[in-house]
């Protein structure tokens, strides 16, 4: 393995792409703060209250728990995958092939793997960024009575989920390297967003399908709702959340070189 | 005292497994514009982009500045600006954020980044629209905050790719007279393009690539002279002219058809043959022109 790959992260270089992307966002913060906002608002309250309402209690590890709090620590898991997948995937697509951005970055001393670091790095924080604004939005619902969580445990999530968030954007990353064109840019979602939200247990309890467990235990975002959900519901740090790191520094470490020699071939043409 | 900026010797690449480049040397000195020449496919944008660190070359060496660019990158990167063929701006800044964006990807910073970008506004004529979005500038104000932005950083040598492409007479007439500004404050300028009356007004020197190869390389009037010959002969199509273009192809010459002429490059002793062999025929002889030499190379080059 070639560490200056890694090297890069730590460079100014690859701060100063993350950088960039961070000034863009807050000028637009007054926009871009209401999706994160809105989004884990409308799920608990329509899919929370809502249909929480209706089924009642559902079994989980022995335990019997509503539907709003088996629900809670999964939406954070799932923010912090699904905004840093789409940030690495959608709008890196549009800033390397329509902006053009990283063409007018590399004639700098900004070189290819500071690009992609920057972009790995901004994704994981936006994600967290997103995440850190559910775990305001469930306080709320938490100050209103409705949530009981293991609030104490809330802030020790931060890192947990920028490092999958980091290791999904490099997943995100892999497609923004391969895909021909935006049009195929549904093939991802279909082949990648679905499968592994399906089989994570973030927003149900996974079902008794034949091999679907086993396929979970290597999905770490099954990990982290798992993980999440021991630590918020009973205070309890497990061996989930040692799976989503152990599993998310692989996904780093397989995919990150993966990434920079497509992307370089995608660039470069070399 | 002019002395060598940019240092390229040997260089190599292949893209696709086709080899692009194959054996350029190139140097440029403080002051000095070095015009590359060529046809399309001809390889100036592959060199160029290697020359600036944008592709790795596969064999050869770049010192910028006195910088190897491979073992030194971030110092010679430091040291040199880029104007790409295409508008690479960022379209989430206004020109203003370009040219402090631009500056925060370079270090050591420019020590005094925000008064160099007030200079630069209005030296390049974009103080009206510094609070806009560079997509709301015409053509010719966009390349000029490209080239804006590639010297933002004060680099001691520029790369110009295609400055001009797109853009009315008036605004290629105003991008040369701040290529002529930024060699006279001693920058070295390489620059491409297709526009030959560009390459004969701003260039010091030239340099014609080929398939890869460098074919000539000089003054203008030496590049000429090397490539074309003395003479060109402009003979109008027509079924007279056959027999004559027979004549030419028998002696391995090629001529170029434009419009309803042919164009014969010659050297002064075909020029004398070619008019004892036609006394009756009616034809143009002038002097060569740059026009003459991308037509002579579009000629050879395999398409």
């Amino acid at each position: 393995m070639n560490l200056t790959t890694f090297a890069g992260a730590f460079q100014w270089q690859s701060r100063a792409v993350l950088a960039r992307h961070v000034r863009v966002h807050l000028r637009n913060w007054h926009t871009v703060t209401l999706p994160p906002v809105c989004e884990p608002l409308i799920m608990l309250l329509t899919f929370g209250l809502g249909l929480g309402s209706q089924m009642g209690a559902l079994r989980w590890q022995g335990q019997s728990l509503d539907y709003m709090h088996y629900l809670a620590p999964g939406i954070l898991a799932y923010t912090a995958f699904m905004s840093s997948f789409f940030q690495s995937l959608f709008a890196a697509f549009i800033r390397m092939h329509f902006q053009k951005s990283w063409e007018g970055q590399l004639t700098t001393q900004v070189r290819l793997e500071h690009v992609v670091w920057g972009e790995a790095l901004w994704a994981a924080t936006l994600a967290t960024s997103y995440a850190v604004v559910v775990c305001i939005v469930l306080a709320a619902f938490g100050a209103a009575g409705y949530l009981n969580l293991h609030w104490a445990w809330l802030p020790a999530t931060i890192p947990l989920l920028f490092l999958t968030a980091l290791a999904f954007s490099a997943v995100g990353l892999f497609f923004t390297a391969i895909l021909p064109s935006i049009d195929h840019m549904s093939l991802p979602f279909f082949l990648v967003i679905m499968p592994i939200g399906f089989a994570s247990s973030t927003y149900f309890p996974l079902p008794d399908v034949v091999g679907l467990r086993e396929i979970a235990m290597l999905n770490p975002l099954h990990h982290l709702a798992e993980g999440l959900r021991w630590l918020l519901l009973n205070g309890e740090p497990t061996w989930h959340l040692a799976a989503a790191t152990g599993l998310g520094v692989l996904l780093l470490m397989g995919l990150i070189p993966l990434d920079m020699r497509l992307l370089r071939k995608r660039v470069f043409g070399d | 005292m002019f002395h060598t900026l940019l240092d390229a010797r040997g260089l190599e690449k292949s893209l696709g497994g086709k080899p692009v480049v194959q054996g350029i040397d190139l140097t440029c000195a403080a002051g000095e514009v070095l015009g590359l020449l060529g046809p399309n496919g001809a390889g100036k944008t592959t060199t160029l982009r290697m020359c600036y660190g944008y592709l790795r070359a596969d064999k050869g060496s770049i010192s910028i500045a006195g910088h190897d660019l491979a073992r030194e990158p971030d110092q010679a990167r430091r040291m040199l600006g880029v104007c790409t063929q295409d508008d690479t701006f960022d379209a989430d800044f206004t020109v203003r954020g370009n040219l402090v964006q631009t500056g925060r990807y370079f270090r050591p910073r420019q020590p005094d980044l925000a008064a160099r970008i007030e200079n630069v506004l209005d030296r390049f004529g974009l103080r009206e629209f510094a609070e806009q979005k560079p997509d709301t500038l015409s053509g010719g104000y966009k390349r000029r905050l490209m080239i804006a932005r590639s010297v933002i950083h004060q680099p001691r040598v520029a790369f110009l790719d295609e400055p001009t492409t797109g853009l009315d007479p008036q605004a290629r007439v105003a991008v040369w007279e701040l290529i002529s500004s930024l060699r006279a404050e001693g920058l070295a300028i390489v620059l491409t393009t297709h526009y030959m009356d560009e390459a004969a007004k701003l260039s010091d020197r030239l340099q014609v690539i080929q398939s890869g190869r460098v074919r000539a390389n000089g003054s203008p009037a030496d590049v000429l002279g090397d490539v074309v010959g003395e003479h060109v002969v402009l003979l109008p199509a027509g079924t007279q002219a056959d027999a004559a273009l027979a004549w030419f192809r028998s002696r391995g010459l090629r001529p170029a058809q434009v419009l309803a002429s042919w164009h014969i490059p010659l050297d002064a002793q075909g020029l004398a043959a070619f008019v004892a062999a036609f006394p009756d025929l009616t034809y143009e002889v002038r002097p060569p022109t740059l026009d003459d030499l991308f037509l002579a190379l579009s000629g050879e080059a395999p398409q």
